[in-house]
């Protein structure tokens, strides 16, 4: 619709809507929000010494002078100073006013002017047309005053309502700049150069113009612009914008480094080893500019209030001067229009949402966590119950040994054989089972003439014996004979949900090892803490209804349903929005993306690898689980904030609304309470600053990587060793 | 009269200070390359924005003083016929506490204040001023003036405080006028002429600027806590016009 679609604000990071203020600084486009975070970024790049920058300020300057002067004399006026004086001094010194206000509210009320043509000529009536209406009638009618030779002369009005709106506009940015404080690290990936180093010569480039195999130098506290290896150098890093995870991790010649890490202490020279453009953390960066330039359902809402609101407030305002003028001077009705118009000024119920919404999601991003859609945390916050999808979220996704069942043998004999196969298999199960020896420092037997049988499992020859591992058909088309001892733990194995595979020598079956996807280690306190926060739980599965059980008792999830198809899920799914309101779904986002998609709020945690193609619109770090409560807080947070926002915005507008009406708020008082109204919004958004990061004692036990390691992808050699697991 | 002497005269002691802060942004004004004319005229339009700006804070104090006084006059009027004075009384004791407060760490006491105004002088606001000084426009001076006035300094705070114990739009102004006047010839000289004052009298003049603001300080706090018909400060000083 327009082609300021997805533009932020070059100060404060928020959309800036229809009609930027568009300025070229210092040589770069910049687009502004308002006129406020206009004058705010330019005070923050006066540093440079620039012409551009300073010539807002000499404006200002200039403007403050002379409204300051008016204010004087207008004060020294209404205090009676000239009384004693001749009269006839007092036509001079309105002269005198008139001459100083003249360039002061062209000066100061410009902006504001442009801003209400630029609008106005496709047809909008915003809020600055409030002030520059308001202005202009006190100035008009102050400047017919002056030449009629009246004494009732309102310029100190008309400069003053535009320097607290200028000053409140100011203040305002001020604080909206510190929403964006969190984000800046993900939108820098778009703007970001590199020092790329070609031979003796090093150069600046932008991140987009590397490509693969090229070299870049990161000096200490810079941010790695690209994915690559360390060639040379030795430093630590800190990855927490892209893993969620704030700490060092050290990297030496040959280590993998994460575009979008801070190289914290010492210089590193990266082959690069892939485009600039397709790091995850330019996506991140897509992606975030994205969320951040569409509107929330609130926001929209509160626009439209904004919208129809202007126009109200004109008629109100004419209202309310000819009811006054009936019974006051007509410069007196004027006057009590004028606070109507300028206390009316709906600038805080715009602010309301886009700032406390950017807070939330720049804390979030701060962790790991992509929003993708500003709606998402307020329909969180809304959120009663959570589905969660078993395997790979609620599970590490990938299977692990549990149990061995054997005759007459030991389980590391059983261990080594079935290693020495499995070893060089690529199958899940198999790579479960070799870890699984390793964890147990059991050396895999050395076996000759291995080959898979496709779908059944896979055999070959140890010390001159043939020895196989598969599933019971394998060993039937080898004929060779499941024990009675093995045929009953093996069956009700498998009516447990676990994945069987029977190893054998010497023409007949010697184990079963079972195997299955486990819980991971923060799952159970993550959905008490989800519990607590007064959410239903539930499990939507595609995986027989034995194991889902299992895994649902382990974790506290009391309903459960197993056994759906993508499209059954997204039914059941349905029915629960019947019973519950919102629902959101949380997923891996690899396999459950339709229903993800079809959740209201769909969550996705980790392995999600193109941002692009995901379809959550919350995408959670690897091992990000225990974040989900967190996450939960924070989107009611902001929830909270945005209502708080709106109350006071709604409910201060109207009450100083009605004061002004009944004539009780002064033209330059209300002016003050306007502004004043913009910055509370401001500053009880910044409260969202104060929430408290995500606790990692959610998860039982302090994993170190090394551990986390064998959670994930092979068996900890407690398991095994644990009573009730070994049963010859 | 001799009361409105009294800060100027303050004030021309206490701009040897001001040279600390306010004189660097001064000589940083430095000479314009279109003659000595124009550079006078740099560093008068420099001053007016201060001065202006003082004086209109001189002007505010001075109406808020009178504001509360009014009203706390206005609702207890009927009850207590001497509420007018209980209130500018109260008003006199607070200013006067805060200009004792201002004038101890003129003698390197109670540095509170200092931290304060040295935090905010390295913020972002003080910093981009200085684009100002660069910028060839020739309103830049005055702009930079305004602006420059509002920077945090002891010295306008506690004239600012002075001028809301008068009680009055007009005292008020005056004297922060009167103020702002008196660091005039100091800041002018420093633009034109450079340093010509070493440090030790630099320190002098601190000395008796924190003199001048400890005496107006126990003045005023006088006015609050001494019966009516014992003014001596006032009386020393040929009447106050409020």
């Amino acid at each position: 619709m327009t082609a300021h679609g997805n533009i932020l604000c070059s100060h404060c990071s928020l959309p800036v809507g229809r009609r930027p203020m568009e300025r070229r600084l210092n040589g770069e486009a910049c687009a502004f929000c308002c006129y406020g975070c206009c004058i705010a970024f330019q005070v923050k790049s006066g540093r440079h010494e620039e012409w551009d920058a300073a010539w807002l300020l000499i404006q200002l300057g200039v403007g403050g002078f002379l409204s300051m002067n008016i204010m004087m004399f207008s004060l020294l006026l209404y205090s009676d100073a000239f009384t004693g004086v001749d009269a006839g001094v007092l036509p001079w010194i309105h002269l005198l006013l008139w001459i100083f206000a003249t360039p002061a509210v062209v000066i100061l009320g410009g902006p504001y002017l442009r801003e209400m043509w630029l609008n106005g000529i496709q047809g909008r009536v915003t809020s600055s047309a409030l002030i520059v209406l308001g202005v202009a009638a006190a100035y008009l009618y102050s400047a017919f005053a002056v030449f009629e030779g009246s004494t009732h002369v309102y310029f100190d009005t008309a400069v003053m309502v535009l320097m607290l709106f200028t000053v409140g506009r100011y203040l305002e940015a001020v604080g909206r700049a510190r929403a964006a404080r969190d984000l800046e690290p993900l939108l820098a990936a778009e703007s970001e150069s590199a020092t790329v180093v070609d031979g003796a010569s090093e150069f600046r480039r932008p991140v987009r113009e590397v490509s693969a195999g090229m070299l870049v130098r990161v000096r200490p506290g810079e941010r790695i612009p690209v994915d690559g290896v360390v060639v040379e150098g030795e430093s630590n890093t800190d990855e927490a914008v892209i893993t969620g995870e704030s700490r060092q991790v050290t990297k030496g010649a040959g280590s993998k480094v994460i575009a979008g890490s801070i190289n914290v202490d010492g210089p590193l020279l990266i082959q690069s080893s892939g485009d600039g453009t397709a790091t995850r953390w330019a996506q991140i960066c897509r992606s975030v500019r994205d969320a951040l330039s569409r509107r929330s359902p609130t926001q929209r809402l509160a626009d439209r209030v904004v919208g129809v609101s202007v126009p109200l407030v004109f008629a109100l305002a004419g209202l309310t001067i000819v009811y006054w003028a009936q019974s006051l001077p007509f410069d007196r009705a004027l006057l009590i229009g004028l606070s109507v118009l300028v206390v009316a000024c709906p600038c805080a119920v715009g602010l309301a949402a886009p700032m406390a919404t950017s807070l939330g999601i720049g804390r979030l991003a701060r962790h790991g966590c992509l929003v993708r859609d500003p709606g998402v945390l307020e329909t969180l916050a809304r959120v009663r119950l959570l589905a969660f999808d078993k395997t790979g979220t609620l599970t590490a996704g990938k299977a692990r040994l549990v149990g061995v069942d054997c005759e007459e043998v030991g389980i590391d004999d059983v261990l080594a054989r079935a290693a020495g196969l499995e070893r060089l298999s690529e199958h899940g199960l198999a790579q479960a089972i070799v870890a699984a020896a390793a964890a147990r420092g059991i050396r895999p037997l050395a076996t000759r003439d291995v080959r898979t049988v496709p779908g059944r499992g896979i055999r070959g020859s140890a010390e001159g014996r043939s020895v196989a591992a598969g599933s019971s058909s394998l060993m039937n088309d080898l004929g060779w004979p499941l024990p009675p001892a093995l045929a009953e733990p093996a069956r009700s194995r498998e009516a447990n949900g676990h994945s069987v595979v029977y190893v054998g020598w010497g023409e007949r079956v010697h184990a079963v090892l079972s195997l299955d996807d486990s819980p991971l280690p923060e799952a159970q306190a993550t959905i008490t803490a989800l519990r607590e926060r007064g959410l239903n739980v539930t499990l939507l599965t595609g995986d027989l209804a034995p194991a889902a059980e299992r895994i649902a008792a382990m974790v506290g999830i009391k309903t459960v349903q197993a056994g759906l198809s993508p499209e059954a899920k997204r039914l059941a799914l349905d029915r629960l929005r019947h019973d519950h309101g919102s629902v959101a779904m949380v997923g891996d986002g690899l396999n459950d993306g339709p229903v993800l998609a079809a959740a209201d709020v769909g969550i996705a945690v980790g392995s999600a690898t193109d941002l692009a193609r995901e379809t959550a619109a919350l995408v959670l770090p690897a091992d990000g689980l225990w974040m989900l409560p967190w996450i939960v807080d924070v989107a009611r947070a902001v929830r909270r904030t945005i209502l708080t926002n709106l109350m006071w915005a709604f409910g201060y507008n109207l009450v100083a609304l009605t004061f002004a009406a009944f004539g009780l708020l002064q033209p330059i008082l209300a002016a003050a309470v306007m502004a004043g109204s913009s910055i509370l919004v401001v500053v009880n958004s910044l409260r969202l600053e104060r929430l408290p990061d995500p606790v990692p004692s959610l998860i039982p036990e302090k994993r170190s990587s090394a551990a986390a390691e064998s959670a994930r992808h092979g068996v900890g050699v407690s398991m095994l060793i644990g009573p009730g697991i070994e049963r010859s | 009269m001799a009361y409105y002497l009294v800060i100027f005269a303050a004030g021309f002691a206490g701009s040897l200070h001001c040279i600390g802060m306010c004189g660097g942004f001064a000589c940083a004004l430095g000479h314009d390359q279109r003659g000595g004319g124009a550079t006078v005229l740099r560093h008068l339009l420099y001053n007016t924005g201060r001065l202006t700006t003082y004086c209109f804070l001189g002007g505010l104090a001075g109406a808020l003083g009178q504001v509360i006084c009014t009203t706390q006059g206005l609702t207890a009027a009927p009850l207590l016929n001497g509420s007018l004075d209980i209130a500018q009384r109260m008003l006199a004791i607070v200013a006067g506490l805060l200009m004792i407060a201002m004038a101890l760490q003129f003698f390197g006491l109670l540095q509170v204040f200092h931290r304060l105004a040295i935090g905010f002088g390295r913020s972002t606001f003080a910093v981009s001023l200085r684009s100002l000084l660069t910028a060839r426009s020739s309103a830049a001076p005055l702009a930079f003036g305004v602006f420059n006035g509002f920077l945090p300094c002891p010295l306008v705070y506690a004239f600012a405080a002075q001028a809301a114990s008068t009680a009055g739009a007009l005292p008020g102004f005056l004297v922060m006028a009167s103020f702002g006047l008196g660091t005039f010839p100091a800041m002018l000289m420093m633009g034109g002429v450079g340093r010509i004052l070493g440090p030790a009298w630099r320190l002098r003049g601190v000395r008796l600027a924190g003199g001048f603001i400890l005496l107006l300080g126990l003045i005023t706090l006088g006015r609050g806590l001494l019966p009516s018909g014992a003014h001596i400060g006032l009386a020393w000083l040929g009447g106050h016009p409020a």
